[in-house]
Order: structure tokens, then sequence, then C-alpha cells
């Protein structure tokens, strides 16, 4: 496999002006994840040390082994919903490693609104649990939750991905032998408290800790009992007498103690066997990155740049060269593991969407996990493409992306349009995992087009009924839809309605995907299948 | 190269009193001991060609002198330093195992004179001094007399109960400063020093008040206050022919509660002269006592103005402390200056051969130092400490002698006295043998129970004992020397790392972690 | 920083990760490279910030012995399940533990006995001198763990103490 040769002249004015741009985009992207992370009003930060309880993030770093990595997924989810409100959407998720084990971390942030469950927050633990159930990932709940926000319920509680889906797939990953083991560090209550109640097995902290379908106000309100919370779901009625807990804590520290050890006892799954040869680091600085994205989306790059600093070696065997020459595929290296790359050189022609079809094919032949780097303006439209079947090449392509047995990735390294979206493995077509950069966009057709559109549409019926537009009526049509259009297709937005697995700074993608890669792994790979191809 | 230390024994000595031994009144000999003297007459009567039997309780079952004998009784006992003092046992055992003699070593039996009759009565050859010898030595008070009446020094004393109506008179002739003692007292409690005659009158009448509160007896006695003493004793021996000789002396000032840590010859706080006359006084006293064996004659040495001492003006003085009838615990530094192996020495004389050299003929050249390795923890008060003995790498290299009773695999007990071993670093000069002692100490390696290596080498190390300046009390005056040093964070981040990576549960957790997980370390995205 | 070792009388917590080569030591204010390799003589090489120099190593229970710069230490492993437990069991001073090596030469107090702080409790012997264990707090006696004659060493678990009064609430 030979190395990737860079055209790109690190030198160049260019070159250093999109350095500078990235950079200062990632720089805001940290800025912000780390207000999420670690800001809290000085109340919620006073009211857990007067309840003797860890901030999460503290707790993540007594659970998790010293010295690993911990990817965390959707760490911007809800920031632009609730005002704002809701950091993180309230629960921290990601892939750790306990005990040596890599796990799925659902955990509670009692620092925001008292943990309480948002309707993004749901669908942040849903995702997690989802995400550990295709990847057969063991669970680790740090329980700490006040409840569903009532306000909303009726947006979290009852579809069929809302707060039941939670412990449905509890229940699903139990089914599956994937374990799971809950501690219980704040009060489960009502739904809450069936996720140490599914879980294999679970720690409750004494004192801090509670267990219960209704707390006592509610048991008082129903059946006029009075009862204190000690008696009615605390550690040791649970642990000694219900049998609804199983290991009692006498501190938040000893409970994670107790939960690594439980984990220590989880059968460590037998990894899917792929190629894979001794990592080795880029042989360009991923650092470049920032100097390969261009300031303008508008503007292409050679996504060759970008695959030579993710992967091992930069080295690339790529396929079908001379054809279909914007959609570059072709095979590498990445933390060792062989992966399939599709990435995206430009909009997809009738040859580009065929080569992809057929690379996608041959990845699932060879049981080589496939990772999308998507830069894509969509499939080429016009007379002469539909006549040489563009439609029917790209439903070839999406074809068999759905049916792609082998696990997914995907990176929006830029642009992401129209149907484009769809055949590079778009969120809707379970990819394993999918995460954006700062700069990237996604939407239906650009923003300019989009308000073109629309202004169009109201100018011909504005035209019919005689009507004719002055250009600041123009405007005043297209500036708010540019606007609104421009801000539902940011990563930021993305992000926020987890659509995505979350941002990732570009130098992170390498042990992202390292990460991500190792933990799908834990699932065997189907012989490969699929529906009909349009011929 | 010459080697710059003697060899002991002497080759030809050994060669000759090989042959001669064949024709001894024993063929066997029984060590009545344990520890590293065992081990110590195990090897020169091997070496001799008679052969070694030790007895030895259970705890001891796995120590070199068991693995090392010829024969190995085991005794038993209440406790296991009791079965080492059942004679009866032991006389038992030198019968069923067929041995001629007993050698007793030091402790235990060494100075029991009623052992050393029942050994002459079983009709066995006692390795010491006749039971009359132990029995005069023994008895303090005795010793002092006899050695004052040979016209030996003793320190200046008053004794009340002599002459209850004439003590204060009998006090006040005493040569200021004075130390008044409780006649019942023991441990310094009740002491008191007077420094001037002015003073005696009250002081006695606090020090017989105080007697009385601590032990109920008001009866005092006073004697000569010696500054800052020195404890310097001399290696005797003698012949049942009536030939005695010294073999100089050895110094042994530093000392932990009343216990010799550190001993060497030559003392540094003699001049050749004052020397000369120590040693001849203690052939002197052996001589007067007919002695027969080996032993040693201790003084107390106030060095009032000695070179190098620091003791301020005055005249040296010495005085007869008291003699022991034994082989010391510190024998080893007098064989590596004067070449004599002097358990083969003591053989010969309980065999009944005359001393086979002269006066003239014992020569002193070099020095040397010998340090116990004690079971204990010098900053806690020097308390005793236990534990297996799982490592084990006694320093070796020119110069470097180590007489040692432990071996991996046993356990350190509370059972026994906590002496280990003894290292005997000898150089040409007090100056050799102190970097000699200071590499061997650092090389010294024992894990599983703390010794006081450490602390050892810090007390090589104080300017003082450099300069040859201690006395029996140094070790008080300098707490410091005994206290823990503070850790550098250097040393205790390499004391974590080595404690984590043989920590098994710690290393798990980090050889459990996948490979490309490590390898990614500590990132977060 | 679950786990801890003890050394003298100080308490040391950090953690162990495996790096590329060689392992990570995490103390609460840095993480080291270090590494620990052994020899075929029992010696093993210490590597510690890149630095490597000759030790002697040895293990028995939770005791590890070093000998290292010519100086032979002892520190004490806690496992974090044990020192936790322990902290939640209540303080030290539940634990009476023997000072020094030695044996039990008299008993003052007896399971079911209240006891005041500075109370004897027992009378051990070392060295031919004997000491006497006082209560460090008030308590009841829960148990006492060696009978008269009985040898020890030193750390040894000799009384355990309970509180008097059953305590409410973990403040």
């Amino acid at each position: 496999m030979k190395r990737l040769e860079s055209k790109l002249n690190t030198a160049s004015a260019e070159f250093q002006a999109n350095a500078a741009h990235n950079r200062k985009l990632a720089e805001a992207f940290k800025a912000m994840q780390h207000k999420v992370r670690h800001e809290r009003p000085e109340r919620d930060i006073q009211r857990l040390k007067a309840q003797d309880k860890m901030f999460v993030r503290e707790r993540l770093k007594q659970l998790l082994d010293p010295g690993t990595p911990f990817l965390e997924l959707s760490s911007l989810a809800a920031n632009e919903a609730y005002e704002g409100d809701v950091p993180g959407a309230g629960v921290v998720t990601g892939i750790g490693v306990v005990s040596g084990r890599e796990v799925m971390i659902n955990a509670g942030d009692a620092s925001v609104k008292g943990g309480a469950w948002y309707p993004l927050s749901v669908k942040k633990t849903v995702r997690a649990l989802d995400v550990a159930i295709e990847n057969r990932l063991p669970v680790v709940h740090l329980c700490d939750s006040a409840g569903g926000f009532l306000p909303l319920q009726a947006e979290l509680f009852a579809d069929k991905y809302y707060a039941g889906r939670i412990f449905r797939n509890q229940c699903m990953l139990s089914k599956m032998g994937v374990q799971q083991v809950a501690i219980v560090l704040g009060h489960c209550t009502a739904g809450g408290a069936y996720v140490p109640g599914l879980s294999d097995y679970n720690v409750i902290v004494r004192g801090t800790g509670a267990i219960f379908l209704a707390g006592p106000p509610l048991v008082k309100a129903a059946t006029g009992e009075e009862v204190t919370v000690d008696e009615l779901g605390g550690c040791d009625m649970h642990t000694s007498i219900s049998g609804t807990a199983d290991y009692p804590a006498s501190s938040e520290e000893e409970a994670i103690a107790i939960a690594r050890d439980i984990v220590a006892q989880f059968k460590r799954p037998d990894k899917t066997r792929t190629e894979w040869l001794p990592p080795e680091a880029p042989f360009y600085d991923p650092a470049e990155l920032y100097g390969v994205l261009p300031r303008d989306i508008k503007q292409g790059f050679d996504i060759r740049e970008v695959i030579a600093r993710l992967v091992d070696g930069s080295r690339f065997h790529e396929y079908q060269p001379a054809y279909g020459k914007t959609l570059i595929c072709g095979y590498a290296h990445l933390w060792g593991y062989k992966i399939g790359i599709l990435a995206n050189n430009g909009v997809l022609f009738n040859d580009s969407a065929l080569k992809g079809a057929h690379f996608i094919q041959l990845c699932n032949q060879n049981r080589t996990p496939i990772l999308f780097l998507q830069n894509i303006t969509g499939f080429m439209v016009g007379k002469e493409y539909e006549q040489r079947g563009i439609t029917k090449d790209g439903a070839k392509m999406i074809m068999a992306v759905s049916n792609s047995e082998v696990p997914k990735f995907t990176v929006m390294c830029n642009g992401s349009f129209g149907a484009g979206n769809y055949g590079m493995s778009g969120r809707a077509f379970d990819s394993r995992f999918l995460f954006s950069w700062p700069q990237s966009q996604i939407s239906v057709m650009g923003a300019e087009q989009a308000a073109n559109t629309l202004a169009d549409v109201k100018i011909r019926q504005l035209a019919r009924h005689g009507k004719q537009l002055t250009a600041d009526d123009v405007a005043a049509i297209r500036d708010p839809v540019v606007a609104e259009f421009k801000r539902k297709s940011s990563a930021y937005y993305s992000t926020s309605e987890i659509w995505d697995d979350g941002i990732l700074d570009p130098v992170d993608t390498r042990n992202a995907l390292g990460i991500a890669i190792s933990a799908a792994l834990n699932t065997p790979i189907g012989d490969p299948r699929y529906g009909i191809f349009r011929m | 190269m010459k080697p710059t230390t003697n060899s002991v024994p002497d080759p030809a000595v050994l060669e000759a009193t090989r042959s001669r031994a064949a024709s001894w009144p024993f063929r066997s000999v029984l060590i009545a001991n344990r520890g590293e003297i065992a081990v110590r007459i195990l090897r020169t009567v091997q070496t001799l060609g008679l052969e070694g039997v030790v007895v030895y309780h259970a705890a001891d079952r796995k120590a070199p002198a068991v693995q090392m004998a010829d024969q190995a009784i085991e005794i038993t006992g209440a406790t296991p330093v009791a079965a080492y003092l059942d004679a009866k046992q032991i006389l038992a055992a030198a019968k069923s195992s067929g041995a001629g003699a007993i050698h007793p070593g030091y402790g235990f039996l060494s100075e029991n004179a009623g052992f050393a009759r029942a050994v002459a009565e079983a009709g066995l050859v006692f390795v010491g001094p006749t039971p009359e010898q132990i029995e005069l030595m023994g008895d303090k008070v005795r010793a002092r007399a006899f050695v004052e009446k040979g016209g030996f020094p003793v320190a200046p004393s008053a004794i009340e109960d002599d002459d209850p109506a004439t003590f204060a008179e009998r006090a006040l002739k005493v040569p200021f400063p004075l130390l008044i003692k409780p006649a019942a007292g023991g441990g310094g409690k009740g002491m008191r020093i007077v420094r001037e005659p002015g003073q005696l009158k009250a002081e006695l009448e606090r020090a017989r008040s105080e007697g009385q509160r601590y032990f109920g007896d008001g009866r005092l006695y006073v004697e000569r206050y010696i500054e800052n003493p020195r404890h310097i004793e001399v290696q005797v021996l003698g012949d049942a022919h009536g030939n005695v000789v010294h073999l100089f002396e050895r110094e042994c000032s530093v000392q932990r509660r009343f216990q010799k840590i550190v001993e060497e010859t030559p003392s540094p706080a003699l001049s050749p002269e004052l020397r000369k006359r120590i040693c001849e006084t203690a052939a002197g006293i052996a001589r007067e006592a007919g002695y027969r064996n080996a032993g040693t004659v201790e003084f107390i040495f106030g060095a009032g103005g000695a070179p190098g001492t620091g003791n301020g003006a005055g005249n040296p003085e010495f005085y007869f402390l008291e003699m022991n009838t034994r082989l010391q615990v510190e024998h080893p530094v007098t064989e590596m200056i004067t070449g004599k192996d002097l358990v083969l020495e003591q053989l010969r004389v309980a065999a009944g051969e005359k001393l086979g050299f002269t006066q003239e003929q014992v020569t002193s050249s070099g020095h040397s130092i010998e340090f116990r390795i004690y079971a204990e923890d010098a900053s806690r008060g020097y308390t005793p400490t236990t534990g297996p003995v799982l490592v084990l790498r006694p320093p070796q290299g020119e110069g470097v002698r180590v007489d040692s009773g432990i071996v991996e695999g046993q356990d350190v007990t509370a059972a026994f006295d906590p002496m280990l071993a003894k290292l005997i670093v000898t150089g040409r000069d007090r100056t050799e043998a102190i970097a000699r002692a200071d590499k061997a100490l650092a090389e010294y390696a024992l894990l599983g129970c703390i010794t006081n290596t450490a602390f050892l080498r810090r007390l090589l190390n104080h300017q003082a004992f450099v300069d040859g300046a201690v006395h029996t009390g140094f070790l008080d005056a300098h707490p410091e020397i005994a206290a823990q040093p503070e850790l550098t964070p250097a040393t205790l981040h390499k004391l974590l790392a080595a404690s984590a990576l043989m920590t098994k549960p710690m290393r798990d957790v980090a050889d459990l972690v996948p490979d490309m997980h490590a390898a990614i370390g500590s990132w977060s995205n | 920083m679950h786990h801890a070792f003890k050394l003298e009388e100080n308490e040391y917590n950090l953690e162990l990760s495996r790096g590329p080569a060689g392992y990570r030591l995490h103390l609460a204010d840095r993480t080291i490279p270090v590494n620990l390799h052994l020899e075929d003589d029992g010696s093993a090489v210490l590597t510690v910030n890149g630095r490597s120099e000759k030790v002697l190593v040895a293990t028995r229970g939770d005791d590890v012995f070093i000998h290292l710069g010519g100086v032979a230490y002892q520190l004490r492993y806690e496992h974090p399940l044990q020192r936790l437990a322990a902290q939640a069991q209540g303080s030290a001073e539940d634990h009476v533990r023997a000072p020094m090596p030695g044996s039990l030469v008299a008993l003052h107090a007896k399971p079911g006995q209240t006891v005041a702080r500075g109370e004897s409790l027992l009378v051990m012997e070392s060295m031919k001198m004997e000491t006497t264990i006082a209560a460090p707090r008030d308590g009841v006696v829960e148990s006492v763990h060696f009978a008269i004659g009985q040898t020890f060493d030193r750390d040894a678990l000799l009384l355990s103490l309970v509180a008097a009064i059953v305590e409410g609430k973990k403040s």
C-alpha cells in the first residue's frame, strides 16, 4: 500500500488562511464544549455539595480506567434547544474503558435541572443504548435523575422512540447477553426506577440513593401513607429486604469502586476478526487538516488530503483511480484496522455512483468496515444525466449502503446536501457512528438555492395575480429563509438535534474512529445480502 | 596484589591445628546456640575436621546452622528461647550425638557456671572458662573487689550499706563529678549527677526520696561520674597452663538502649601509650584470675582531653567495668586485625593445648568495624520488626565479611533477639574501612523485614562518627540519626512506581486495557 | 484515584495505566512514564521518567519491599474496595493495632464492655518491656483478637471497638 502524496503547499497563503480560520472554529467548538461540560450556575454546584454528591465529570473520572480514552457522544446535544438551559441535554454518554472493558456510559447530570429528562435527554439516552445494542457494548448507568420534565412530557413519554424505548433497549441488551450495571447515586423515581431495575447488577449509595415508583409525597397523596425516603426505597431496604438493589455502598466512591469490580466480572467480547496490521501514525500531520478545509463551503478540495491525515502511514490503496473520479474509493488502515473508504471529490455522477455501489459490495464481500467521508452537493441533475439513469444509479448506491452488513462510519467533513447525504450513509442509514466537523453543513439543498427556490415560488404566485416585486420585497422573502436555512443546516443545529453522535475537532477524528471501529467489532458481521439493484 | 586485610586464620596455623586436632580429646563439638554465632562456630569446627552438631528449636528449622551442621537435634521449650536455655535437653543431645565438647557461643548458657559444671560432670569438655571463673566474674561486686584488690583501676565509689554512718563523708572523697544511684534502682531512675561538693548533701536527700518513691528503698551509693564515657574493651586469651595474652582493644561506644551497635578496632580514642596501658591492664586482670578461654575485659573510659574526642581538658581515665567470660559478639573485628581465629584458639585451649603464640607475636594491622544488622526500626524507637526473609543479598567485596544467621525463606520473629547478622568491614585504615562499610551497607539487601542498615549508614556518615568522637550517649544526643529522613519526591515516585508495578490488582487494571486504547491514553474528544 | 499505598504513616493515592511502551504512573499532580523489568537474577530494572536503575523488589500479600539506592522500604497496598469499605465502617480508631511485634500479657477489657478514651485495654510485651494499650476513643469493645500469651506482628489487629451509641445518618 503506497503512501498518498500530498499536493498541499503548507507554506501557501491559502493554506495559512484556511488553517487560521478552521483552527478558530475548532477552538470555538472546544470552548463551547468546555462550558457545557464544566460551567454550571453556582446554586447547582452548591446543591450537589450539600447533597454530598460528586459532579458527573468527577464520577466519570473515578469510574473510567486511568490513562484510557473516553469518546463522548453528542456533547453538544440540546445546545440550541430549551434556550440553551440544558447543556448536553443533562446526560453524559460515551464509550470508555472500565476494568479493561469497552463500555457505554450513560450518566445523568444532576447539576442540570436536577438531572430531569427533557425530550432530547431521552433521545440522547435512547441513542446511547442503540449504540450499545448495535455494538454489543456493556453499559454502566450512573443514575441521578429527578425524572421526566413534566411541562414537556408529551414530547418524551409515549412515542416509539420516547422514554419507554430506554427500558425496551435495556431489555434487548439483556436478552442479547450484553451486561449492564447501574449505580444509583440519586433518586430513581417512576420510570427512572427501571434503569437499575432492568440492569443485571446495581449498586446503591446509602443516604443519597433511592429507588421507588413514587416518592414519599406522591405516596402520601395517593394512599395517605407517611414514609421516609430510606424506608420507601433506600439503600438498606433495597439491598436487604426487597432485593431490588444488589450492592450497598457507603459513598459514591465506594459505589463506583464496586461497579468497577462488577464490570471486571463481565465476560470480554470475542472481537470479530477483520484485517489488521500494527498501527502507524499518519505520515502527514493531522493538524494540517485545518489548512486543507476551505474557508468557503462552496470551494472544492481534494478529499485525499483528508484521507492522508487520518489513516495509518497516510497509506491508501485507491480502487478505480481513473473511473468515477468524483468519488474516491479505496482501502487503508486506521489504528491498525483495515477499512474501505468512500470519499467525495465532487458531485456524484453515474460512474461515481456505480463505482461506489461496486466498492461497497467489495467491502462486504471481504468483511471490511466502511468509512464515508462526506463532502457532497448531491447527485448530478439535468437531462443528460437523467437519460443516463442518474436516479437508478443513485438508487443502486443507496441500496448497497442500506443493506451493507459491515459496520459503517460517517464523518461529515464539509457539505452534505440532497440525496448525496443518503448515498454517503447519512443518519438514516444506520452508520454505527456519525460525526461532524465544526464547519460542516447538512440540508436538502444549499441555503442560497433553497431561498431562491422559495422566492421564485412566491414571485410566480404574485405574478399570477399581476403583482410585481421590488428588489426589497424579494430580499424580504429571501433573507429570513436564508438565515433560517443557515441555522438549521449548521453542524451545531445538527448536533443539538442529535442527528449525529457529536461534533469532532478534525484532529480528534482518527482516535474517535479507532474507538468506534474497535467497539463495532464486538458484533459479528453477517453475510452480504441486498435487495434489487435497479439495472 | 597483596590483599589489604588479614586472612583469618593464617593458613599455616589452620593446617597445623588440623593435624593436631586429630588427637584432641573431642572429635565432635555441639554448639549450644543459634543464629549467626552457631554458623560462625560451625565454620571453624568443620574447617578443623571436627564434626559439628547443633541443637535447634522448631522456629529455627530453616536456619543456616541447621542446614550446615553434620548433625542437628531438635529441642523444645515453653518458648523458643527456653529451649536454648534447657541444659538438660542440650546435654542429652550431646550424649546422643556423640559430641565430646560443647561450645556455648554467647548469651544463653555461655556464662552459666551451673551449666559449665554440668558439662564437665557429664564427661564433656566445656569450651570456656572454669565454673569458678564464670562465678567470680558473673558477680559484679565480687569481680570489682577482685580487680581492685589486684591493684587495677576501678571507678572510685562509696556504698552506703558498707557503713551508713560515714556514707556522706566517704562520698565526698570520691573525685567529682559524682553520680548518685539508688541501691535498688535501675533504668536510670533516681540517678543524680553532682558536680560541686557543696551540693552533695542536698542531692543525696533528693535521690533518697526519689529512690523511696520509685523503689520503696532509699539506700544509695555514689560513684565517679565520667562525662561522655566511652566503652572500650580488651580481648584476652588464656590457656590452662597460665599463659595469658591480649589481642588489643575494641571500641564499643555506639550503643542504643545499652546495647552495642557498632564496634571497631583500634579505638580512635586511644594514644599508643594509653592503648598499651589499657591492654596490659586487661591482660593483667585475666592473668590474676588465671583465666582460661577467650574473654573480654570491659572498661569505662573518660577521654578527658585525649586526641580527637572533643571531650574537654583533663586526664584520660579508665576503670574496670566487668569481664565477659565468653566469646563476644564483636570478636570478628579482633580477628580481622590480628589474623587470629578466636574460635580456633578457644577450641585449642579447651583441648588442653598451650597458646600457640606469645604476646609479642600478636600484632595488629589495619582497621576493622563491625555493624550489627538488627531487625528493628530505628525511627520507631528501635522497636523490633518481623517478617519473612524474601530476598537476601549480603554484600561482597574486599574487606567485607558477613557473619549471618539467616537465609531466604526464613521468618524473622519476635521470639529471639533481633540481631540477624553482622557486617565486618576491614580496611588499611579507618577511612578505608568507613568507605567500604558505606558501600557494603548500601548493598546489603534484605527484603521482607525492615532492618537497621539505612540507619547504620546515616550513623556511619555522621561527622562525629567520622571523627571518632562518640560516647555511649551519642545516639541519645543525636536523635536525628535514628529519624527517618524525609523522602525526596524523586525517591517517592520511584517507590510508588515499583510498588504499583509489583501489585497485581494495579497491573491487571493496566494490562486489561486493549492495546489501542492503551496507546491512545488519556484522550477525550 | 482508587488505589493507594501506605508508606510509614502516609497514604499515597495513585493509578497505573499502560502506554504504547511501558506504563504510566498517575499521581494527584502528575503522570510519569514508568516500567519495571524483572531480571533473571531476581533483581529488577526500574525505569522512571526515562531513567533506569537496578532495584530489588519482593512482595508478600499486600506488602511490597523495595531496596532502592541502598535503602530498603516497605509499602503496603490498599485495595480500593478494602480501603473504601474501611472508611465507611468508621475511623481507624475503631481498630486497635499492635504498635510493634510482641505478645499479649494482660487483658483489661472484654467484648461488650464500655470503655472510655484513655482507659487501659490490654498490656503487651515487646523487647522485655511492657506497653499498655489504651482506648483511642470512647466505645464498646466489639472483639478481642488475641489470647494471653499469643504473639503477633506489628499492625496486627488486637481489638475492635464500636461506637457506644448507634450513630444516626453519616454526617
